[in-house]
């Protein structure tokens, strides 16, 4: 049983009568990683969206873990799955970058010395800790995105989804990325990479979709499967 | 109807005079229903208003409990011990308060009706110095960048995998505490953003600018603008007396 179910999925934003996504069947497992690629406006934002519930789809269904994902609340899937926005403006809200990357687990109820190693770790892996006590959306571009992305990755989640994740990051910061991502991968993660950077994708997924005009054009296949062989 | 912009700022500035006047949660429910009301009249549907209020929702949750603990007085409802936190007055005031945020946004919502660009036109020719028309209008862009901005972060916190439902309130009003001000100044930065954005695109107000078009008053404005006026003041009169 895959781990993330789309069956017939559509979905069309309020208001304005062109469909976005039609009949979209995907099946994604934990433990590979996914690139969905395609042209500007073809719909991968919105698909991811409808994945952690942000959006409800205007028809078919989608399972999480086996359950239809309208039963889980917002946060039950945020502790499975963990999700960096296309744009870092909208996921920062904390005072400073070490609250942000704490952030969840305080909440959660960790016991604040393993936050704080937590935290340490990320600011170092990430190299933002000068700008340990910076207010978050004072930070650059680039900055904004590594602290989404270590925000995100400091919860563990068991699903991974980043909605462009190397825009703004430059050459070297995009390998310090891809090394963790492949990391985190091989202990058994599953991931969806949103992403136009071909090189990237190219490096990193082990299955492309490519989406076009709300529709899925191509798929490489889940593991095993005979399209994938091939 | 087809009214001009600056016979909705009138409308506006009667609703929000008279919600901060007000200091009864009666009459300030009252001001509240003419508002909403009104906004029908302007083809506003109620599940549009109330999709356009909740994310203000726990903007006002906070404010509430914050008025009930700290403005005391009257019968007291709830205590811990000997430390009355629910008392009457307190309640009232909090009841009040979200009452007069509630009808200052709703009445804002009227301004949603018509361009910025026609709002500062509608100002100047009303003499109103320029700078100024351009300031109120920015103003009014922030507030629902504002909304939108709470409503984002509720899905983010959330996403973060904190279930902002099963949080015992005290809890929440914490964490509200602490993300208050992130987020006000945040939405601040970006609002300025926003109008730093606008102005490169060529939107500015020149103290001698020209303009090609003209907004002009037609009867029906003037009549909706002194009924408005008229009972505005008559309000505020008796209030007094
Ligand atoms: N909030 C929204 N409201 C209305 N339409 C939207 C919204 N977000 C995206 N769209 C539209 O949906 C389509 C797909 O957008 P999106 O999912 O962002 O594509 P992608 O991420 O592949 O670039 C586009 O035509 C876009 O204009
Ligand atoms: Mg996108």
């Amino acid at each position: 049983m895959a781990f993330l179910e789309l069956t017939r999925v559509s979905f069309s934003y309020p208001k304005r009568g062109r469909r976005v996504l039609t009949e979209i069947d995907l099946a994604l497992d934990r433990d590979e990683i996914t690139a969905i690629v395609g042209p500007n406006g073809g719909g991968k934002t919105t698909l991811t969206k409808l994945m952690i519930g942000v959006l409800q789809p205007s028809g078919g269904q989608i399972r999480l873990d086996g359950r239809p994902l309208a039963g889980y609340s917002l946060g039950e899937i945020g502790r499975r799955v963990g999700y960096v926005f296309q744009n870092p403006d909208v996921q920062l809200f904390c005072g400073t970058v070490a609250e942000e990357i704490g952030f969840g687990l305080t909440n959660r109820g960790y016991k604040p010395e393993m936050v704080e190693e937590r935290i340490q770790f990320y600011l170092d892996y990430f190299e933002l800790g000068v700008y340990r006590n910076v207010f978050p959306l004072h930070l650059s571009r680039g900055e904004k995105q590594r602290l989404a992305i270590a925000a995100v990755l400091a919860n563990e989640p068991l699903f991974l989804i980043l909605d462009e994740p190397t825009a703004g990051l430059d050459a070297y910061r995009k390998k310090l990325l891809a090394d963790y991502l492949q990391k985190i991968a091989r202990l058994g993660r599953g991931m969806i990479l949103v992403s136009h950077d071909e090189p990237f994708v190219g490096r990193m997924a082990e299955r492309v979709v490519a989406l076009k005009d709300g529709r899925i054009q191509s798929d490489s296949g889940r593991k095993g499967n005979a399209a994938y062989e091939a | 109807m087809k009214l001009d912009p600056r016979t909705k700022m009138v409308m506006v500035v009667c609703l929000s005079g008279l919600a901060l006047l007000y200091n009864t949660p009666g009459q300030l429910l009252l001001v509240f229903a003419v508002t909403v009301a009104l906004l029908m009249i302007f083809h506003f549907e109620l599940s549009v208003i109330g999709d356009y209020l909740k994310p203000f929702l726990s903007l006002m949750l906070f404010l509430l409990v914050i008025q009930c603990v700290f403005s005391p007085g009257g019968e007291v409802l709830l205590a811990a011990g000997p430390v009355p936190l629910i008392t009457t007055g307190g309640l009232s005031m909090g009841v009040c308060v979200v009452l007069r945020i509630m009808t200052v946004a709703a009445a804002a919502m009227l301004f949603t009706t018509f361009s910025s660009r026609d709002f500062i036109l509608g100002l100047v020719q009303w003499k109103v110095p320029y700078e100024l028309a351009f300031m109120v209008s920015i103003a009014l862009r922030f507030l629902p960048v504002f909304r939108d901005e709470l409503s984002n972060v509720v899905t983010a916190v959330q996403l973060r995998g904190v279930e902002l439902k099963k949080v015992p309130w005290r809890e929440k009003m914490a964490l509200y505490r602490r993300l208050f001000f992130p987020v006000v100044y945040g939405t601040m930065l970006k609002a300025q953003q926003l109008a730093v954005s606008m102005e490169a695109r060529g939107f500015r107000v020149y103290p001698r600018r020209t303009y090609l078009r003209r907004l002009n008053l037609l009867g029906a404005d003037i009549a909706v603008m002194l009924v408005c006026l008229v009972s505005t003041i008559m309000l505020i009169a008796l209030h007094f007396t």
